[in-house]
């Protein structure tokens, strides 16, 4: 079982389902921050706070040992106060039923990876009590922010995914869940240090795709959808593969599908997948 | 060995307009700060922001951003010398 489900989804089916979770009482007025200077902590540049320069420090020394220990601690560090759990369109939609409000706003993963101007780069959604107090860090939302109505919210978000961007929810004070991401690969900062590093700062969702052989007609559209490297093409049965042990369970390749052959199957219902997270 | 990315901040002054460097990085290796940490009601300058070298571990030194800089700000090292 999903351990946030386990803490958290107090009786729901999903610890995301739980409205407990988006409680007010839950949300945490921040401190002033740590200082993130670039002098301070040059990794902060590009999302990689978690990582300091230590790291490459024993990276270069190959001490497999020292960067286990810190990747093991960055990812508490994260499970404690920022981390996300991939999720379906049909789940964020759900999502977006229950809170209120929900507002948009600029990426900070993408302004740190490619300096996007902000009117180019509303992907980022937040909600519940602390957008009502955006303006207290102007930097984070720079552009400002647009409140939306559900609708609108289920608008973006579905037009977001047929661009390819996967819906993650971000915990901000686990387990306050106050975000809606629309990540991709490389540019958003969770998938990278999941990816990239191990450190898992973004959750497996809980579903996995499975691929159809009979209906599957080898058209390959829905490999460029998958966002973590799950998804590839098999040259020697001209047909999709997906590795499922690597599977995020998103649903963009789903979707994408034109012959149906892709479904979204419970991760519970694979008992060597049900922990893999 | 890791390279070495060092960004000039008196030649790089607004990266966050400019960002060719972000954008041509095919590793991605490359990250935009800001100079100062996030403060309260304020929105950081432009003028604050920084280019650095975060991914060092991804580079490979193919110099793309050396390239495209229009002021020269940025210089890789690798083995001891300035890579050309």
């Amino acid at each position: 079982m999903c351990i946030w489900c386990e803490k958290y989804a107090q009786g729901y089916e999903r610890w995301y389902f739980n409205p407990a979770n988006y409680a007010r009482k839950l949300y945490k007025i921040r401190k002033e921050e740590a200082e993130t200077s670039l002098e301070a902590v040059p990794q902060a540049a590009g999302g990689m706070s978690l990582l300091r320069q230590e790291f490459l420090e024993a990276w270069e020394k190959k001490d497999y040992a020292a960067m286990e220990k810190m990747k093991q601690e960055a990812e508490q560090l994260s499970w404690a106060t920022h981390f996300g759990q991939v999720v379906t369109l049909e789940d964020t939609l759900k999502v977006i039923d229950m809170i209120y409000p929900i507002a948009i706003m600029t990426c900070l993963c993408r302004r740190s990876m490619l300096g996007l101007p902000d009117e180019e780069n509303f992907t980022c959604m937040g909600m519940g009590a602390g957008m009502y107090k955006w303006e207290r860090w102007p930097n984070n939302y720079r552009g400002g922010v647009q409140f939306l109505t559900p609708e609108e919210a289920k608008d973006i978000v579905t037009r977001l995914n047929k661009r390819g961007l996967v819906q993650t929810l971000f915990t901000f004070g686990t387990p306050y869940i106050g975000g809606i991401c629309n990540c991709d690969y490389p540019d958003c900062s969770a998938i990278r240090s999941t990816l990239d590093y191990g450190i898992r700062t973004l959750l497996k969702g809980h579903h996995v795709a499975q691929i159809d052989r009979e209906l599957c007609n080898g058209c390959a559209s829905c490999i460029h959808r998958c966002q973590f490297k799950a998804l590839s093409f098999s040259a020697s049965q001209q047909k999709a593969y997906v590795d499922q042990f690597q599977c995020f369970g998103c649903g963009l390749c789903v979707t994408e599908c034109p012959q149906d052959a892709i479904t979204l199957v419970e991760r519970a219902s694979l008992p060597a997948l049900a922990n893999v997270w | 060995m890791l390279p070495k990315i060092t960004v000039d901040e008196r030649k790089c002054t607004d990266p966050l307009s400019c960002r060719k460097c972000l954008l041509i990085c095919p590793t991605h290796v490359l990250g935009l700060g800001t100079k100062v940490g996030p403060k309260k009601f304020q929105e950081i300058p432009r003028d604050k922001f920084r280019v650095a070298g975060v991914r060092l571990e991804k580079c490979t030194v193919c110099l793309d951003c050396v390239k495209v800089c229009p002021n020269g700000a940025i210089q890789v090292s690798f083995n001891g010398g300035v890579a050309k």
